[in-house]
């Protein structure tokens, strides 16, 4: 049996995914990228093949994605993870045409076909305002886990009216809010409702068409989710792999070689062989 | 920091060669003027009256290639800060701080490479941070400035009866001002011959862009059209402009003939609009042409005039052809919509698969307004648009790895559009 794997070197973490031949995923690894990108890709492959027993020879193609894709030594050929998690939606949830993506420095809006092919997206600008390291800014300040604090944020009654989400502002704006003893639940609801705004922005310049899929590191926050949600008035599609999505992604264009190596004929969506530069 | 000019592959042999060569040799009279202070003017590029200066061999200075030049040589960071520390602000147009970072520097001047300008003719056209650019450097060289105010077009492509007019008469003025400067009576005669050699280069640009129509294109109508528009925007009216794009259309044909591209393979057919990132022009390029993308048309090229839709400077009506040229054949002094028309037909009749914008961070007059311009093209025409953003002339707003996810990003998605449609017709064909 052959397999595939994905690998997104993203800034803060790696994830990464082992598909077989049947797109089901056999294996996924999720390491600290560290310093080390070359070695984070590395690792991640390592834990994929030490998990799941498949020997090294067995994986056909490994495709790269994320900002370190052009590190990642084992990379077959790099994708951007904008299709990644276009490609990655589709196959969880078919009915996708808007996904939005939130990871450490930046967030997408892409509007997707049926077939999972990027039609348009849309991306925060140079700034990581308003994307996860505003979260993360938010949770050091407060002293808490960033992955508590969207189950805090539910609790908010009294949201605070942030007028920024910059990563720099971030310290000096809450501490003001803490001074004038807000809670802390209404303090962190204030923060992912500013972020849900500036997102639904992106979002809009795409065009809101449901079905809306969730990906990236952020959509494992339930706070965000519901935040999301409420602004743009329809239920998310979140997947418990959403923070693999990209990787997901990434594993489908492998395997599409994968498959297209052994003669088969290769499905519509498939990688091309143009895209393979290695 | 290397010099990018140095690094840059020499790509389309004798049109390269030959442009460098003629705006080597004004920018060696530049240099000449500068030492013997013979007579020359500041001037701006958009829709300019460079005819009226030639008249009367008053040599052209355009302040705007001086900064584009250091922009593209890595050196115009320096000036840019110069001009912060005397009270520009961060967001100002990064063309005009570069320029007065290097007035300030000494580049301007007996010692330099650029002549203190006799007069200053502002010839504002749709950018109105022209007139503070060149009231500063009236006040700097403390010099007669000649305000030419070009009514902006409200509507439409005709210019008004009562606007051309109202132009001509400034250009009486103009006339005036250049016979006092030079002690010389104008010769209407002179400007004539002057036109017809700007409407025979006018022909060959023309001739030079329609040629993009076929596939392969044989240049890139965004990044090699830089080695035409100094030629056009700054040589027009001079027999050696002229010769220089008969010469260009001639190795252009020989290209077409040859069914030879610009690049090896030509796989995806652009449309630009914007001027490009001028600090990392080298950089920028090669992300297009990773992915085989080869620019049809801009409108960049077309910030001196709109020549491609037939429109010649006419030895028949000279100043009258030079004012319609400054109200409406050129890209800037038009309405959003109007430009939409042009980018609509650069679409249509270059053949091209999708549209590229490059925002100019500092140039809030014509970056306004490129959202819309980007959702018109992709609601309304189904056209896919990408939009990036950087500087034409500040380095620091240049962030090769987003830019380079963005325009990776977007040409998958045209690739795997095409290889869908492919898949798609193979399989109906059963
Ligand atoms: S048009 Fe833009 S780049 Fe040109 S001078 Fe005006 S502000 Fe500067």
């Amino acid at each position: 049996m052959e397999y595939a794997a994905g690998i997104d070197v993203g800034s803060t973490q790696t994830k990464a995914v082992l598909l077989d031949a049947s797109r089901a995923i056999v294996a996924r690894a999720l390491i600290n990228t560290g310093a080390n990108v070359k070695r984070a890709g590395q690792t991640a492959l390592d834990t994929l093949l030490s998990q799941s027993g498949v020997a090294k020879e067995a994986v056909g193609f490994v495709v790269g994605t994320g900002y370190g894709r052009y590190k990642i030594e084992a990379g077959n050929a790099q994708v951007t993870e904008i299709s990644c998690h276009a490609r990655g939606a589709q196959l969880l949830f078919p009915g996708t045409r808007t996904v939005i993506d939130m990871g450490g420095q930046d967030t997408k809006a892409i509007k997707v076909g049926p077939e999972g092919d990027v039609l348009d997206f849309c991306m925060n600008d140079k700034c990581a305002a308003g994307t996860g390291r505003f979260l993360a800014g938010a949770a050091e300040v407060l002293g808490l886990s960033l992955d508590d604090i969207g189950e805090i944020s539910l609790r908010g009654t009294q949201p605070i009216r942030l007028t920024s989400v910059c990563t720099v502002f971030v310290e000096s704006d809450i501490l003001g809010y803490v001074a004038q003893k807000r809670k802390m639940e209404d303090i962190l609801a204030g923060v992912h409702q500013a972020i849900a705004s500036r997102t639904i922005g992106l979002v809009r310049r795409v065009g809101m068409e449901a079905e809306f899929t969730f990906t990236g590191g952020v959509a494992r926050n339930m706070g965000m989710v519901r935040a999301l949600e409420a602004k743009l008035d329809v239920t998310l599609n979140v997947s418990p792999d959403a923070h693999f999505m990209g990787a997901l992604g990434a594993a489908l264009f492998a395997l599409d070689h994968v498959l297209a190596g052994r003669s088969v004929v290769p499905a519509a969506a498939d990688v091309p062989a143009e895209w393979v530069t290695g | 920091m290397s010099t990018a000019v140095a690094d840059v592959k020499d790509y389309r042999g004798r049109v390269h060669n030959l442009s460098s060569r003629i705006m080597t040799d004004w920018m060696t009279q530049l240099k000449q003027a500068a030492a013997s202070g013979s007579p020359s003017a500041y001037l701006m590029i958009s829709g300019n009256c460079v005819e009226i200066l030639r008249c009367f061999d008053i040599l052209p200075v355009f302040p705007e290639i001086n900064a584009l030049q250091l922009a593209i040589r890595k050196k115009s960071l320096p000036y840019i800060i110069k001009a912060e520390e005397i009270g520009y602000a961060s967001d100002n147009c990064a063309y005009v701080k570069a320029d007065i970072g290097f007035t300030l520097s000494g580049g301007v001047g007996k010692d330099g490479n650029i002549p203190v300008p006799s007069m200053i003719v502002c010839n504002f056209v749709g950018c109105n941070v022209y007139i503070k650019w060149f009231e500063h450097c009236a006040a700097m060289f403390n010099c007669p400035l000649v305000m030419i105010d070009v009514p902006f077009v409200r509507e439409g492509d005709r210019p008004c009866p009562g606007d051309v007019a109202y132009v001509m008469s400034q250009l009486y003025d103009l006339i005036h001002q250049c016979e006092e400067l030079t002690g010389r009576k104008f010769d209407i005669d002179k400007l004539r011959e002057i036109m017809r050699h700007s409407a025979r280069a006018e022909e060959g640009w023309t001739r030079c862009k329609d040629l993009c129509k076929r596939r392969p294109a044989p240049f890139d109508a965004y990044f090699d059209s830089i080695n035409m528009m100094g030629p056009i925007n700054a040589l027009r009216g001079t027999r050696e402009a002229a010769d220089f794009f008969d010469a260009a259309v001639l190795e252009y044909e020989e290209m077409v003939q040859r069914g030879e591209g610009v690049l090896p393979e030509e796989k995806f057919r652009i449309v630009t609009e914007g001027p490009p990132p001028y600090p990392y022009y080298r950089n920028f390029r090669s992300l297009f042409e990773t992915w085989g993308a080869v620019a049809v048309q801009s409108t960049y090229s077309t910030v001196g005039g709109t020549w491609e839709f037939g429109f010649r400077h006419d030895p028949d009506r000279p100043l009258e052809s030079i004012a319609e040229q400054m109200l409406v054949h050129n890209l800037c002094n038009r309405t959003l919509t109007e430009r939409y028309a042009q980018i609509r037909r650069y679409v249509e009749e270059w053949d091209a698969d999708a549209l590229v914008i490059h925002s100019i961070k500092s140039c809030r007059l014509f970056s306004a307004g490129q959202g819309d311009m980007r959702e018109y093209f992709t609601k309304e025409l189904g056209v896919l648009t990408l939009m990036v953003e950087s500087d034409l002339e500040d380095p620091r707003y240049y962030a090769e790895a987003q830019m380079k996810n963005r325009i990776d990003a977007f040409f998958e998605a045209l690739q795997y559009k095409r290889i869908r449609g492919a898949a798609h017709a193979a399989a109906a064909k059963g």
